[in-house]
C-alpha cells in the first residue's frame, strides 16, 4: 500500500455519511465507511418519500463523473465505490493520536452468518422460534431473531440479532450452505476457567457466566487448573486463593510463568489486603470478594471481556475522521404528556406513519390503520412533541418536523384521492427552507390540509371505534373538540444513542442538550482538529442541509489529509483497447452458477450446455457450484486463464454484486470487464416458489435468460470510457464570506483560484454586521479570512472586476473578465462557483422611507455601529417580521430575519431594560438551537404578537412618532402601539443576475436564487456539471450556513479539479457522424446539456463527462446516429428476439 | 388444449422498477413466470421500434415501467416515455395490435408488492384478450 495516499474514516453510513464518503472517494482519497447497523442508508432506508418533491431520488447522489468507479443502481440496495471500504455492524471503540494521524480501533459485531456463504434462501427464518417486533417497520410487524436487516439490501444475506437470539441452534442445521455459525458469538469466544475447590462455587459461577454468554470450564484444584491451561487457551482465570494442596498464589505464579498473557482475577472469602496485594504484584489484575455480588461481578468480567474485544478489533490509521452519526428521536412514552402514545394504538409517531405509507411497510403502502385494518379517514398531526418544550429539557426546535408533517399530510391526501381529512396542530409552521413556504401554501390552498394554530389539551379514546377525541384550545382561548382516526406525533430530535460514548472516545465536545458542538462560524469543525461533523450529528437537519454539511465535512477532512502530508491516489492512465480485440470474433465462455445444486432441480446440466453450444460463438460452458464465493471466483479466474475467452457470460443471481470482482478479474486475467454480461437466472427461479411453472418451463426460462445475456454480450463493442482533460483552475465570482471560504478551501488543495469581486473590497455583507446572535464577532472572522486570502499564493483576487462572457463545459471554461480600467482578461478554468451573494430587500411598505423612525434591520444595525442611535433614548420599539416576504411575489422565508430580530431585541433589552419591545410576527422561524434565544427574549420581556397575512399591522406616520396598529389575538381586539422606532425585517434578495448565471449554463429559480440540479441530492450543483453556487446567491442563510455551502461547493469543484482527466462511464452516448443529419433533436432532448453542435466541423459533439448514458438522445434520433454503448438498438433488438425465441 | 399462457416482454428501468423487481424476488413475492424482463437504463431509452419489434416477434403484451414522475434518475426520461407511449398506443391498432396489450406504469423502488400486483393484473388482462393474432412479419 502506498504510504502517501490519504485515508479518512467516515462513521455512520446514513445519507450524510454516504455523501461525505463519496465526495472524498471521488476526490481520490481512500475511505472507510462504517455503520453500526447491518445496512447502509440510515433513516432514509425507511422513508419512501421526501419533501418537497414527495419522491425519492437518492440515486442522484452517485458519482456523475467516472461513473464506472461506483455502483450504478438504487442506493437502497447498497453502495460500491472502488475507493470506499464499507464495514457494517461496526463501531469505533477507541481513537488515538492527533490531527493528521489518528489510529482508530473498529469493532465488528459478528453477524453469526457468513456473508460469503449465505444465499438468502430464508430456510433459517422458518426454523427460528423467536419472534420479536421488527424495528425496521417501527414494530408494526414482527421478525425472527435471524432476519434480513433491510428489504432491498444486496447481498440479501441474513444476520442474527444477538440481543433477541436465544442461541437455541435451530437455524444452524437447516442452512443448506452451512453459513450460520452461532459459536462465533463474541462472548462465546471469551473462555473463562473457574478454579475453586468448592463445587457449589464452581457450579454457580459457571451457570451465571454461561447465562451471560461466556464459555466456561472448571477446575477443582490448582494442579487440575494448570493441566487445563496447558491444554487450551483461556482468556480469563477466576482463581480461588485458599485451596487445599496448591494455593491460589502458587497457581498464579506458575500459570504466569507459562502463560504471561493470561488475565487472572483472584477470589477469596477471607480477604486480607496482603494476599490480594501479593497476588496483584505477581500479575493478577484484581480480586473479588466471596460471597459474590452479581452486580459487581458481571460488570467486572464484562469490562475485561470488552478489553479483550478491543484488542481483537481492527486498527486503522486515518488522517481525518468524519462523524455522520445522525440523531435519535424523542420517545413520547417517556415524556410528561404522552398524548396516549403506547397506550392508544392509533397514536403513532411520524416515523411510524412513514412506515405505514411505505411500499415495504406493514400495509404495503395502503393508508390503513395497522391496529384494526380500517381505512384512515381523518388524521391529525401534533407538532413539537418533545421539542420547544422546557418541561422535557428541550429548549430547541427540531428543524424538520413541520415540513415532514406537511409532507405526510399530502401523502395521506394522495393516498386517499384527496378524501382524507388532515389537520396539523402547530405553534409556528417553520417553513424556513427554500421553496418550503410555497409547499405549505400549496398544501393549504390546493390540497385542503388544515393548519390549526392551537395547543392540544388532551386525547381520549372514543368508545369501541378506536378513534380519538382531541380537545384543543385555539389562539383566542376557545376550547374545541374533534374526533380523529389517527394521531401522528411529530417527535423531536434527541442525540443518537451512544453519542456521549462516541464524544468520549473522539474527544469532541457536546452542547447543553448532548448534541455534537461545532466551532463558531462552522457547521463541521469540532473542538478537535481533523475530526469533523457531517449531517444531523450536531442537530437534526433535512436532507438538503445534511448533504451540504456532509460535503462541507468532506472538504474539511480533505484539508486535514493534505495538511498531514498525504494526498490522493495517483490517476491511472486512460484505458486502451488492443486493436486485436476489436478484430477478433467473439469467443464466449458461459458460466452457470448452480447455487449449490438448487438450479439443477430445474434444469439439466448437459442439456443446457448442449443447447447453449448450438451457438458457434459459445466455446465453453462450465458450471460452478457457487460463483459468489471467493473460491468460486478463483476457480472461474483459473478457467478464464485456461480457455482464454474474449467474452464472459455469467448466469447467476444479483448481477450488481460483481462490479468489484470483475475489475479484479480484469487485472488478473486480462479479460476486458466491459465484455462481460451477468444475467440473473436465479430470481426468475425463486419467483416460481409461489406457483407451479409447469413441466420444463423453468429450464426454458433459465435458457432464455442466458440467451438474452448472450446476444447482448456478442454485440458488445470493446470500449473504454472516454475522458476529458481538465484545466486545474477554479473561478469564483463574489468576494463575500462564501466566495472567500470556497477560495480558501480550493486553494488549500493546491488548486489555483481566480476570485472576482465587483467592489473595491472583499467582505460582502460582513462589512456591516458586527456580531451574531450567539455573540461571535464577525469582524474577527472577516479580518482573519481576508488575511488568509491575501497570504495564499494560489489565490488571485480581481477586485472591481466583472464577468463579460463565458463558454465551455466541465473541465474547461473560458471566461472574460473586465476590471474598472476596462482592461479585459480571459481566464481558463475547470469549474466555476457562483458566490455573488444577496442583500436586504429594498422596501417601501410600512412607511419605510417616510420617517427616520422606520428602519430596516440593516439600517438599525448600521446606526448602532455608527452610534447615531442611542438605545437609552428609546422607550418603545416595534419590529415587524416578514415585511415583504412570505407572500407572492417573494413567497419565501428569508430564514435569518427572526434570529436577527431576537438578537436586536435582546441587545435593546440589555442596553436599556426599560424599552418595551414588540415583535409582530407570522411564524417565529427560530429553528434549531436558536429557539433558546427566543425563550430568552420572552423571558427578557419582549412581547410577541402574531399577525396573519390577511390582517397585517399598519404603520401610521402622521404624528411625531409612528404608531403601529395591529390585531392582538389573545385580547381579541386591535391595539395601537406608539413606537419610537419601527424595525422592519425586509428579508433577503439574491444578487445573481440571470444573465450571469446563464452565461455559465446555470439558471435561477422564480425568486432569482440559484436553481440547484436537485434541491435535496445535489444542493450546490447546477444541472450543468462544473457549475456550483454557495452563500446568499444560493438561498437565504446564516453566516455559518453560508460557510457550509461554500465548503460544499468547493468540495464539489475539487472533485473535478483534483484530476488531470475526467473519465466518464462506459455506458455513454456516441454519434455516428456518417448517419447524422444534424437535425439537433438530440441536443434538445439531452437533460444534462451534454450535446452541442460544432458548426465549424458540422458535427454533433457529446461531452462524455456530462453524458450520463440515459439514452434519450438515441430514442429521439431519426437516423439511429446516436448510439448508447452497451444499449445499442441492435443489441436490444437481439435481446427481444432472444426473449421470444423459445 | 392447455390454458393460454401469454408471453410478456417487460422493459424495466435500471433504477426504480428493476429494484422493485429484485425486491419482489428477495421478498419471495411470486409473480407470473411468463414475463421476460429486459433491463434498460431509463424508460426514456425505449424506442417505439423495440415495442413494435416485441409484438411482431410474438409477444402477447409489452409492459414498460420506470420511476414515478419526479423520481427519474435522469431528471425527465419517464416523462418522455409517457409522451412517446401515448402516441404509440394511438398507432398500435394500425399494426393490428390491441392498445391494451401495451402498458406503461410507474413503480418505485419500494413497491415490490405493487409490481407483483401489476404483473398479475396485466397477465390476467392479456390472458383475457387471448393470443396476439398478428402474424405480420416486418423487418425492422
Amino acid at each position: 500500500m502506498n504510504e502517501k495516499i490519504g485515508k479518512a474514516l467516515v462513521v455512520g453510513a446514513g445519507i450524510s455519511g454516504i455523501r461525505s464518503a463519496l465526495d472524498l472517494a471521488e476526490s481520490g482519497y481512500r475511505v472507510i465507511l462504517v455503520d453500526r447497523a447491518p445496512h447502509i442508508g440510515g433513516i432514509l432506508s425507511r422513508l419512501d418519500y421526501q419533501f418537497p418533491t414527495d419522491r425519492c431520488g437518492m440515486c442522484k447522489m452517485l458519482p456523475m463523473i467516472n461513473r464506472d468507479s461506483s455502483s450504478q443502481y438504487c442506493l437502497r440496495k447498497g453502495l460500491f465505490h472502488e475507493n470506499i471500504e464499507i464495514l457494517l455492524s461496526t463501531e469505533p471503540v477507541s481513537v488515538q493520536g492527533e490531527a493528521g494521524h489518528y489510529r482508530v480501533a473498529l469493532r465488528k459485531k459478528p453477524s453469526l452468518v457468513s456473508e460469503e456463504l449465505c444465499i438468502g434462501c430464508g430456510e433459517c427464518i422458518k426454523a427460528c422460534p423467536v419472534e420479536v417486533p421488527d424495528s425496521f417497520n417501527a414494530g408494526f410487524t414482527t421478525r425472527k431473531a435471524i432476519y434480513l436487516p433491510a428489504p432491498h439490501r444486496i447481498p440479501n444475506t441474513f444476520v442474527v440479532d444477538t440481543d433477541s437470539c436465544t442461541m437455541c441452534g435451530a437455524c444452524e442445521p437447516v442452512c443448506p450452505t452451512g453459513a450460520i455459525r452461532l459459536s462465533e458469538r463474541e462472548r462465546r469466544q471469551f473462555k473463562i476457567l473457574v478454579v475453586d475447590d468448592e463445587l457449589i462455587v464452581r457450579d454457580s459461577l459457571k451457570e451465571l457466566l454461561e447465562d451471560e454468554g461466556y464459555s466456561v470450564d472448571m477446575a477443582e484444584s490448582g494442579a487440575a487448573a494448570l493441566e487445563r491451561l496447558s491444554g487450551q487457551k483461556y482468556n480469563l482465570m477466576l482463581l480461588d486463593i485458599k485451596m487445599p494442596g496448591m494455593d491460589g498464589v502458587t497457581v498464579l505464579r506458575k500459570a504466569k510463568e507459562e502463560f504471561p498473557d493470561l488475565t487472572v482475577l483472584m477470589m477469596t472469602a477471607y480477604a486480607t489486603v496482603e494476599t490480594a496485594v501479593e497476588a496483584m504484584k505477581i500479575g493478577a489484575i484484581d480480586y473479588l470478594l466471596k460471597p459474590f455480588e452479581t452486580d459487581l461481578l458481571i460488570p467486572k468480567i464484562a469490562g475485561i471481556c470488552n478489553e479483550f474485544e478491543i484488542a481483537r478489533a481492527r486498527f486503522v490509521d486515518v488522517e481525518a475522521i468524519v462523524l455522520c452519526c445522525g440523531t435519535g428521536f424523542f420517545n413520547p412514552a417517556d415524556g410528561k404528556d404522552t398524548c396516549g402514545y403506547h397506550t392508544l394504538p392509533n397514536v403513532i409517531t411520524g416515523i411510524e406513519f412513514e412506515r405505514i405509507v411505505s411500499g415495504t411497510g406493514p400495509c404495503g403502502g395502503q393508508l390503513i390503520r395497522p391496529s384494526d385494518g380500517k381505512r384512515i379517514e381523518k388524521i391529525a398531526w401534533f407538532q413539537c412533541v418533545g421539542s420547544r418544550d422546557l418541561q422535557n429539557n428541550a429548549d430547541f426546535c427540531s428543524n424538520i418536523c413541520c415540513m415532514y408533517a406537511i409532507k405526510e399530510a399530502l401523502l395521506a391526501k394522495s393516498g386517499t384521492n384527496g378524501e382524507a381529512e388532515t389537520v396539523i396542530f402547530y405553534m409556528d409552521m417553520r417553513t424556513f427552507g427554500k421553496s418550503f413556504q410555497r409547499y405549505r401554501d400549496k398544501a393549504q390552498g390546493e390540497y385542503g390540509v388544515r393548519f390549526e394554530n392551537a395547543r392540544v389539551h388532551s386525547v381520549v379514546p372514543e368508545d369501541g371505534t378506536g378513534n380519538l377525541l382531541v380537545r384543543y384550545v385555539d389562539t383566542c382561548g376557545k376550547i374545541h373538540e374533534e374526533c380523529f382516526g389517527m394521531i401522528v406525533l411529530a417527535t423531536g430530535q434527541r442525540p443518537a444513542q451512544g453519542t456521549g460514548e462516541l464524544a468520549g472516545i473522539t474527544g469532541i465536545s457536546l452542547n447543553a442538550w448532548g448534541f455534537a458542538e461545532t466551532a463558531p462560524f462552522s457547521l463541521t469543525e469540532t473542538s478537535r482538529p481533523g475530526i469533523v461533523i457531517g449531517g444531523s450529528f450536531s442537530g437534526q437537519k433535512d436532507i438538503s442541509e445534511s448533504v451540504i454539511q456532509a460535503s462541507a465535512a468532506a472538504a474539511c477532512a480533505s484539508r486535514a489529509i493534505l495538511a498531514s502530508g498525504k494526498g490522493p491516489i495517483p490517476e491511472s492512465p486512460p484505458e486502451t483497447v488492443s486493436p486485436e480485440l476489436l478484430r477478433e470474433p467473439p469467443r464466449v465462455l458461459a458460466v452457470v452458477c448452480t447455487c449449490g445444486k438448487s438450479i439443477l432441480a430445474y434444469t439439466d446440466e448437459n442439456k443446457l450446455s448442449a443447447r447453449l453450444k448450438t451457438d458457434p460463438e459459445v466455446n465453453h460452458v462450465i458450471f460452478s457450484a457457487r460463483i459468489c464465493t471467493a473460491d468460486g471466483w478463483d476457480e472461474l479466474a483459473g478457467q478464464i486463464r485456461k480457455f482464454k475467452p474474449n467474452r464472459l457470460l455469467i448466469g447467476a443471481c444479483l448481477p450488481y454484486m460483481y462490479g468489484r470482482k470483475l475489475k479484479k478479474a480484469e487485472k488478473e486475467t486480462g479479460l476486458n470487464a466491459s465484455l462481460t454480461e451477468i444475467t440473473d437466472i436465479r430470481t426468475p427461479v425463486i419467483r416460481f416458489s409461489g406457483e407451479n411453472p409447469g413441466e420444463n418451463k423453468a429450464a426454458v426460462i433459465i435458457e432464455s435468460h442466458l440467451r438474452m445475456g448472450l446476444v447482448k454480450l456478442k454485440q458488445a463493442e470493446p470500449s473504454t470510457a472516454p475522458s476529458l482533460p481538465v484545466t486545474r483552475n477554479c473561478l469564483i465570482i463574489g468576494g463575500g464570506i462564501a466566495g472567500m471560504t470556497a477560495a480558501l478551501a480550493i486553494a488549500d488543495s493546491g488548486i489555483k483560484v481566480d476570485l472576482i469581486e465587483q467592489s473595491e473590497h472583499l467582505g460582502g455583507n460582513l462589512k456591516w454586521i458586527t456580531e451574531t446572535l450567539e455573540g461571535f464577532s464577525t469582524l474577527t472572522l472577516l479580518n482573519d479570512t481576508i488575511q488568509r486570502i491575501e497570504k495564499n499564493p494560489e489565490i488571485e483576487v480581481h477586485k472591481s472586476s466583472s464577468v463579460l462572457a463565458s463558454f465551455g463545459e466541465a473541465g474547461h471554461f473560458m471566461t472574460t473578465v473586465e476590471n474598472s480600467k476596462k482592461k479585459i482578461r480571459t481566464i481558463e478554468h475547470g469549474a466555476i462557483i457562483l458566490a455573488t451573494g444577496g442583500k436586504e430587500t429594498e422596501i417601501t411598505a410600512y412607511g419605510h422611507g417616510t420617517s427616520e423612525a422606520i428602519v430596516t434591520q440593516k439600517e438599525f444595525e448600521q446606526r448602532i455601529t455608527a452610534r447615531s442611535l442611542d438605545p437609552s433614548t428609546l422607550s418603545s420599539v416595534v419590529m415587524i417580521q416578514c415585511a415583504g416576504t412570505r407572500e407572492e411575489p417573494k413567497n419565501y422565508c428569508s430564514r435569518i430575519c427572526c434570529a436577527v430580530s431576537i438578537k436586536q431585541a435582546l441587545f435593546l433589552k440589555k442596553q436599556n431594560p426599560e424599552i418595551a419591545v414588540y415583535v409582530l410576527y407570522r411564524d417565529m422561524m427560530t429553528y434549531g438551537f436558536t429557539e433558546t434565544f427566543y425563550t430568552q427574549a420572552r423571558k427578557a420581556g419582549v412581547i410577541f404578537i402574531r399577525y396573519t397575512k390577511d390582517s397585517k399591522p399598519e404603520v401610521m406616520v402622521s404624528g411625531p412618532v409612528p404608531k403601529v396598529k395591529c390585531f392582538e389575538p389573545t385580547l381579541g381586539k386591535d391595539v395601537e402601539i406608539t413606537a419610537d422606532l419601527v424595525i422592519l425585517a425586509a428579508g433577503v434578495v439574491p444578487e445573481l443576475p440571470a444573465g450571469l448565471a446563464s452565461a455559465f449554463g446555470a439558471s435561477c429559480d422564480t425568486d432569482g436564487f440559484f436553481l440547484e440540479a436537485e434541491s435535496k441530492w445535489r444542493p450546490v450543483d447546477s444541472i450543468k456539471e462544473g457549475v456550483f453556487a454557495c452563500g446568499l446567491a444560493h438561498s437565504p442563510r446564516t453566516i455559518a450556513e453560508s460557510v457550509a455551502t461554500a465548503e460544499a461547493a468547493a468540495q464539489r469543484a475539487i472533485r473535478i479539479l483534483s484530476r488531470n482527466r475526467l473519465p466518464s462511464g462506459k455506458v455513454t452516448a456516441i454519434v455516428r457522424h456518417s448517419l447524422c443529419s444534424l437535425c439537433g433533436q438530440c441536443i434538445e432532448a439531452c437533460p444534462y446539456g451534454a450535446r452541442s453542435l460544432d458548426t465549424e466541423n458540422e458535427k454533433i459533439l457529446v461531452n462524455p463527462a456530462m453524458c450520463q448514458g440515459c439514452g434519450t438522445c438515441a430514442s429521439v434520433c431519426p437516423n439511429k446516429a446516436s448510439v448508447i454503448e452497451g444499449f445499442s438498438t441492435r443489441q436490444i433488438l437481439e435481446v427481444i428476439d432472444a426473449a421470444l425465441c423459445i | 388444449m392447455s390454458e393460454f399462457e401469454p408471453t410478456i416482454v417487460a422493459f424495466f428501468c435500471n433504477w426504480c422498477t428493476y429494484t422493485a423487481a429484485d425486491l419482489a424476488g428477495t421478498s419471495r413475492l411470486s409473480y407470473p413466470h411468463n414475463i421476460r424482463i429486459i433491463r434498460i437504463m431509463c424508460t426514456g431509452m425505449v424506442d417505439p421500434q423495440y415495442i413494435i419489434k416485441a409484438f411482431l416477434e410474438g409477444a402477447d403484451g409489452v409492459l414498460v415501467s420506470g420511476c414515478r414522475p419526479g423520481d427519474c434518475h435522469y431528471i425527465n426520461g419517464n416523462y418522455k416515455a409517457r409522451r412517446r407511449i401515448k402516441l404509440l398506443r394511438e398507432i398500435l391498432p394500425q399494426f393490428g395490435f390491441d392498445q391494451q396489450r401495451l402498458r406503461l406504469t410507474w413503480i418505485g423502488a419500494s413497491d415490490g408488492v405493487h409490481l407483483s400486483e401489476i404483473m398479475r393484473a396485466f397477465t390476467a388482462q392479456i390472458k383475457a384478450l387471448g393470443p396476439s393474432q398478428t402474424k405480420l412479419k416486418m423487418v425492422i
